[in-house]
């Protein structure tokens, strides 16, 4: 499987004969570009238009975070998968409201159900907490309830909404460290370390997601869910309410349990709090790891990465638009 | 629509394929498999490949028998007998309409093996249905559901029909 590269170097990212050649002060080095993925850039990385083309015609998106771990923004080639039907049918989906809305609900829907997932997971193995837990979860079966009554995007979201504030009440018990408290969720900045890490592992998400997206017909700047305003990349942010639960915040849990990150791997600014270089090199590496573990998957018959598992739900979303099959968000059993 | 040789090709295999095929779905390039293009090449003899273009389609050989010309498709294994036989009939055919009347032969090289083919009125008969079908799967606003079937083990088109769960 093509990996994912990811620089926090500073230096100069170029083409070199037919491979990607990366030019530190300390180092120059070739990354074949047949194995690459995509490229997340970290430091401060100099590309020039050669370049440009050459990871375009490769089919390489790129994700640029600034000095903070800030998204900045992607270099999403020019579509090389074009399928004038699957656009079409796209838009559809999104013009019609009722079949907007019916995808809209189906994200929140999994969105929720991975979230009862996690609380699920931890009810039986955190220290103290356990009887908070079990009330929660069984409070948390109602919150996709108000779905099926909801009439329109913004009622959806508010249900997702409330759903979420539910679940982000269980992170301290879930944590139990007094250096990582939730007290409330704060974005732009983050204003403590745990808020430090969700912004930061929902962002890498968001890219993931997209890096998934650009290898299908999809057009990423229709969502469903997430506005759609054709200036930013929306279905992303869709398909992402699925996976975050399980693939950020479980792993948020993970390095935080196991010490993995601690106090030290963060820095304070004037305006709020972000993940240290070192901090962020343990988040990527550990995440990483975490989307090529594979599961087996009954109806491929084989193994597939939780990186696969985003290809194969933006295969049931394609499914769905092109009226085949119903889309059924991916439900975790762990 | 233009019916191609490709066309003919998998609706023989599988129908499905078909509908993918023509509404420009082309299957997952990452695919350890393959995509559709390489795969009709493995399927092809690669070795002394020597193709000839006659109009739009393209023949492996070309040679000339009793006075009638022999047109050869040089293929890996029989394993799609079916899908060659009626690929290289759809190239009689097209080459009948330019009033070349040919022959067929299916090369299997490696098979020491040689099936020769005739564009007889049920041959024919039996190709018209097949375009007017995949005119028609085409046509049609959602594709065929998948079928389990053993070709879907190499199909690059795997993942995105058995997505599901
Ligand atoms: S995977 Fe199977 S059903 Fe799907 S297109 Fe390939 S052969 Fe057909």
């Amino acid at each position: 499987m093509k990996k994912t590269l990811y620089i926090f170097k500073s230096g100069e990212l170029r083409r070199k004969d037919n491979s990607l050649y990366f030019e530190s002060e300390e180092r120059k080095k070739y990354i074949p570009i047949e194995d690459t993925n995509d490229i997340y850039i970290f430091g401060e990385v100099d590309v020039s238009k050669r370049f440009l083309e050459f990871v375009s015609q490769k089919e390489v998106c790129l994700h640029y975070f600034n000095h903070y771990g800030y998204y900045v923004g992607s270099f999403y080639p020019r579509e090389h998968q074009n399928a004038g039907h699957v656009v079409m049918k796209q838009a559809e989906h999104y013009i019609d409201s009722d079949k907007r809305m019916t995808l809209a609900r189906k994200f929140v829907h999994g969105s929720i159900g991975q979230m009862s997932q996690v609380l699920k997971y931890y009810t039986g193995r955190v220290g103290s907490g356990t009887g908070v837990l079990t009330q929660l979860l069984a409070q948390f079966k109602d919150t996709a309830k108000p779905l099926a009554d909801a009439g329109s995007i913004e009622e959806i979201m508010a249900v997702e909404g409330h759903a979420r504030e539910k679940y982000y009440s269980a992170f301290d018990y879930i944590i139990g460290n007094p250096d990582f408290p939730f007290e409330k969720r704060s974005k732009r900045p983050p204003l403590n370390r745990l808020n430090a890490l969700i912004s930061f592992g929902n962002s890498i998400c968001y890219t993931m997601v997209l890096s998934e997206v650009y290898k299908t017909y999809l057009d990423p700047r229709i969502g469903y869910l997430h506005s759609t305003n054709f200036r930013r990349f929306s279905l992303n942010l869709d398909v992402a309410e699925i996976f975050k639960p399980i693939v950020v915040d479980r792993l948020i849990f993970t390095l935080i349990n196991k010490k993995m990150l601690t106090k030290k791997d963060f820095d304070k600014h004037i305006d709020g709090i972000t993940l240290s270089e070192s901090g962020k090199k343990t988040f990527i590496s550990e995440l990483d790891k975490r989307m090529q573990t594979t599961v087996n998957h009954r109806h491929l018959g084989k193994s597939v990465s939780y990186r696969r598992m985003i290809r194969l739900e933006l295969y049931k979303i394609q499914k769905h638009i092109l009226g085949e099959k119903e889309y059924v968000p991916y439900q975790s059993l762990w | 629509m233009d019916v191609t040789g490709t066309h003919i090709w998998y609706y023989f295999i599988c129908k499905r394929e078909v509908w993918l095929i023509a509404h420009n779905i082309a299957a997952d390039q990452d695919d350890e498999n393959m995509d559709i293009g390489r795969f009709i090449n493995e399927q092809t003899y690669q070795r002394n490949k020597q193709e000839v273009l006659i109009g739009n389609i393209k023949v492996d050989r070309v040679r000339r028998e009793d006075g009638q010309l022999v047109i050869g498709e040089v293929k890996k294994s029989s394993r799609y007998l079916e899908s060659s036989r009626y690929q290289l009939l759809y190239y009689l055919q097209t080459l009948k309409k330019m009033g070349i009347v040919a022959r067929g032969e299916l090369l299997f090289p490696e098979e020491k093996r040689r099936e020769t083919v005739e564009l007889t009125s049920e041959a024919e008969r039996q190709l018209d249905r097949a375009v007017e079908e995949i005119r028609i799967i085409a046509r049609h606003p959602v594709p065929p559901l998948p079928e389990k079937i053993s070709f879907c083990r190499n199909c690059a088109y795997r993942e995105y029909c058995w997505a599901e769960g």
